[in-house]
């Protein structure tokens, strides 16, 4: 293969504007699974917020894009969010109240214990924020599948990539096809309730019926031929970043460790 | 060369078949239209002809399909791919929806049949340019217009390399600009010796392209013959057929006493 | 097929064999938690360990008695076919939107989240089912955790998904989700009063044990706020009147088919909540941001420790969730056309075979 070839091959490959975006992708997952999984052996505060600022943040710095990562965690975190501080606070038995409200005590233990989840699930959403944001799928998929993952378990992930939005495309045309019948689609909770089922049915069949002619027009391609290919392109990987992936799931196993030998501090 | 010899079909689970004796050929570089009405089997002869009926979808079959004397039954399909292949009416179903580029979708197929990377390339840049779509290469399939669509998909399968291509409907869902785009690539298609079999609702598509139009009524086939004998067959519009317009219309003509036979003849 | 019932055999018993041993050896686990709340985290977590551990063994030595059968595991390589493949996205697809508009938009109890994962294993067997609910999750958070589709929550919760996926792929193999049309009334009947014997005892076995041994909905009403003892009795009001509305549906629908899929719901149901309160406890403090946690507050609000009232919600929404769910997959099933359906690795035992009604 000539090097115009092997370049225009290359260039198929999805930009990366960044050195952290650049990184393999297995390296990225791996690390978004331990920051994530890590704040939840450590709990408390102290640890969870080291991962964030020692890690997270200045990662998502280096990618030139914390202003969006932090926008899209919290617009994701916020209903999860809501529902812990109310919960978590008002209704989490405890000794010290704070003041009442009706029926409702706030405690100390409660606003603490919110405190602390909150913390964690910060952490879980801007780890995989951080991922989603930096990370091609297709990039991940085919540096798994250069890794032995099978071929068509890549493709299955990959495809939803792109089944999600068409699928809520065609619900918007559905919506906007009932909605000209005069459904009403707006509106108090029933009202709602009841203007989904008219575009949830017709957008589930014809998605579904569509399957068999897609999977036809797979065949027909040979999809169907068991075995491994030859990709155009992967991402590429560093000895450098293989030791860092080690590192990562050797501290996380440590912790983990500690956690079970009772060496860390209790998670309420 | 392709045939289906003595072909009846039943789908699976439905006792009755719904094509019968269907005897039909696709010589080495031959074009062949296949018209209908709606219902009468045509999709059913595609699915037939390049083997994923009964070996994809199941279902009841006597007969067989014979590649170059070779029969083909109990092939899985992915082996039948660089014999036969078949195009759909729909761009969109027919994209596979993982590649970000054209011609990464182009090459799938060659990467599903486990070539070199220097083969897929090769392969893949070939079956741009004799569909003339180079430019698209680096587009998103997902932003193309109908015959755009229906063009890479078309590109899809000759990157596969088959010696025939059965094309069900291919204008069905395109507007006529896309219809005049697929109607041209399968001009300049049929000019480099790939055998083609195409199944049209718009006999205009076909007039011009084919050699040969096989008529298919009620799961059979009631005429098969030279393009310009079955075009001009009386009982065509009786079996729900349109005829292309340059024959409506020289009949129109004739009508009212013009004789524009030999001038519209091609 | 003698050979198919040897392995399933060998496979369930060794799953029973893990869970009976696990569950024996939490028996003095439970023996020793929490006097305060009677509380129940440790046995939920074992449970769920259990369950989790047991179901895996299951899978895996029915497979290697298959491979020692035949030197392959062509029954579960079968079920990934072209077809299962194409269709695995597309319930992604739907178990994400749908599980994104109505558990976050709607804000009711239910999550609606599972309706692909579920037509999956119906359709093509418990192993793509299990591997779709497990996409589904993985794929909702790390692919899409970039944008607004995304949920950070929903990997935890892979292996609830796994699970409903596996249970879902085995109550199609069993022929669950077939349409039985037509059934005579006494049939009809007999099918209704098995179903609700079923659930019953669920309910008694399965479900009965989270709430009495707290403090609250069925134990002594005296010392609980009034407010819930109000809501627990619409809840009971509530199952109560599911059971009737069981009936009727059976009476007006005239099809036994919806017997089988209630029960499977409602098995699912426990199971999932079973599975899935630990998690939530540990992880989320009990909440998803959807309109079950309102059964969370109640629930703690009125005495119970934060993983007892996980368990106790999940128990309430759970079954009526799963049991929507299937009920819509029985309806889909039934709705597209049999020679779609039956081209599925396990189509024509999901639904039947065309003409057989």
């Amino acid at each position: 293969m000539s090097e115009a070839d092997a370049a225009y091959l290359a260039s198929l490959a999805p930009a990366a504007p960044s050195a952290y975006h650049r990184l393999n992708p297995l390296t990225k997952a791996v690390a978004a699974i331990v920051c994530s999984l890590g704040a939840f052996v450590l709990g408390g505060y102290v640890g969870p917020l080291v991962i964030l600022l020692g890690g997270i943040i200045p990662s998502a710095i280096s990618a030139r894009l914390l202003g969006r990562l932090l926008r899209i965690s919290i617009l994701l975190s916020l209903p999860i969010a809501i529902s812990i501080v109310l919960v978590s606070v008002f209704t989490r038995a405890g000794t010290t109240v704070l003041f009442a409200i009706g029926p409702f005590d706030a405690t100390l233990e409660g606003v603490d214990f919110a405190g602390q989840v909150l913390v964690r699930l910060l952490v879980l959403s801007t780890a995989v924020g951080l991922f989603g944001l930096t990370t091609d799928p297709r990039a991940l998929v085919f540096d798994l599948e250069r890794r032995g993952m099978s071929p068509k378990l890549g493709f299955a992930a990959v495809a939803t990539v792109e089944a999600v939005p068409s699928l809520i495309e065609r619900a918007g045309v559905i919506q906007a096809a009932q909605r000209a019948r005069g459904l009403d689609t707006e509106g108090r909770l029933i009202a709602r309730f009841r203007g989904i089922m008219p575009i949830v049915g017709p957008v589930l069949l014809s998605s579904l019926t569509e399957v068999e002619e897609r999977s036809l027009a797979l065949e027909v391609r040979a999809f169907g031929r068991p075995g491994r290919r030859n990709l155009l392109w992967w991402p590429g990987d560093t000895s450098a970043e293989r030791v860092v992936r080690w590192v990562l799931v050797v501290g996380f196993l440590g912790l983990v460790a500690a956690r079970a030998a009772g060496l860390l501090p209790r998670i309420p | 060369m392709l045939e289906l010899r003595g072909v009846s079909y039943r789908y699976a689970g439905y006792a009755m078949a719904v094509v019968h004796d269907i005897d039909l050929a696709l010589g080495d570089g031959e074009i062949v239209g296949l018209v209908g009405p709606n219902e009468a089997g045509k999709s059913t002869i595609c699915l037939l002809a390049c083997g994923l009926a009964p070996a994809s979808i199941g279902g009841g079959l006597t007969g067989s399909l014979v590649i170059d004397g070779q029969s083909m039954t109990g092939r899985p399909v992915h082996e039948l791919a660089g014999r036969v292949v078949l195009g759909f009416q729909n761009p969109a179903t027919q994209r596979s929806g993982v590649a970000a580029t054209v011609f990464e979708e182009v090459a799938l197929g060659p990467m599903n049949l486990g070539l070199s990377v220097a083969a897929t390339l090769a392969r893949t840049r070939a079956a741009l340019e004799r569909l003339r779509i180079e430019h698209l290469a680096e587009r998103d399939p997902a932003r193309l217009s109908g015959g755009q669509g229906q063009l890479v998909a078309i590109a899809s399968l000759l990157a596969m390399n088959p010696r025939h291509i059965v094309l069900d409907e291919p204008t069905a869902q395109l507007d006529p600009e896309g219809t005049r785009l697929v109607g041209e690539a399968l001009r300049a298609l049929a000019a480099t010796g790939t055998a083609l079999l195409v199944a049209e609702h718009k006999t205009d598509v076909l007039d011009g392209l084919c050699g040969r139009v096989a008529v298919v009524v009620d799961g059979r086939i009631v005429l098969d013959g030279p393009a310009s004998r079955v075009f001009g067959d009386e009982r065509l519009e009786g079996w729900g057929v349109e005829p292309p317009s340059r024959i409506r219309l020289s009949r129109a003509l004739a009508g009212t006493g013009v004789d524009v036979t030999a001038a519209l003849a091609r | 097929m003698a050979g198919t019932w040897v392995r399933i055999g060998i496979g369930v018993l060794a799953g029973i064999a893990v869970a009976a041993i696990g569950l024996l050896a939490l028996g003095t686990v439970a023996a020793s938690t929490d006097p305060v709340t009677g509380g129940n985290t440790q046995v939920a977590n074992g449970i769920m360990l259990v369950l989790a551990i047991a179901i895996l063994v299951a899978v895996v030595v029915y497979a290697v008695v298959e491979y020692a059968q035949t030197g392959r595991i062509r029954s579960i390589t079968s079920q990934f076919d072209t077809r299962t493949i194409v269709l695995i996205p597309i319930a992604i697809a739907i178990n994400i939107i749908l599980g994104q508009t109505v558990s976050a938009a709607l804000k009711v109890p239910v999550y609606l989240d599972s309706i692909g994962t579920i037509l999956v294993g119906a359709l093509a067997g418990p192993i793509p089912g299990a591997l779709t609910g497990l996409l589904s999750n993985t794929i909702w958070t790390f692919i899409l955790g970039g944008t607004p589709l995304g949920s950070p929550y929903a990997w935890p919760f892979a292996i609830v998904a796994a699970e409903i996926g596996l249970l879902a792929g085995i109550f199609g193999r069993l022929g669950f989700f077939r349409s039985r049309p037509n059934t005579p009334t006494p049939k009809l009947l007999a099918g209704a009063a098995v179903a609700l014997v079923i659930l019953a005892a669920l309910g008694y076995w399965g479900v009965l044990p989270a709430f009495t041994k707290g403090v609250t909905f069925f134990g002594d009403l005296t010392t609980v706020n009034s407010f819930f003892v109000v809501v627990a009795w619409l809840i009971a009001i509530g199952l109560v009147g599911a059971g009737i509305g069981l009936v009727a549906l059976l009476l007006v629908r005239r099809d036994l088919g919806v017997a089988f899929i209630v029960v499977c719901g409602a098995i699912c149901g426990v199971v999932s909540a079973l599975i899935s309160a630990p998690i939530s406890a540990y992880f989320f403090g009990g909440v998803t941001g959807s309109g079950t946690d309102f059964l969370v507050a109640a629930f703690q609000q009125a005495g119970s420790t934060l993983s007892s009232a996980v368990l106790q919600q999940g128990l309430i929404s759970d079954p009526i969730d799963k049991t929507i769910t299937y009920i819509v997959v029985f309806t889909l099933l039934q709705v597209l056309s049999r020679r779609f359906t039956a081209r599925f690795p396990q189509g024509e035992q999901a639904v039947g075979l065309i003409g057989s009604d």
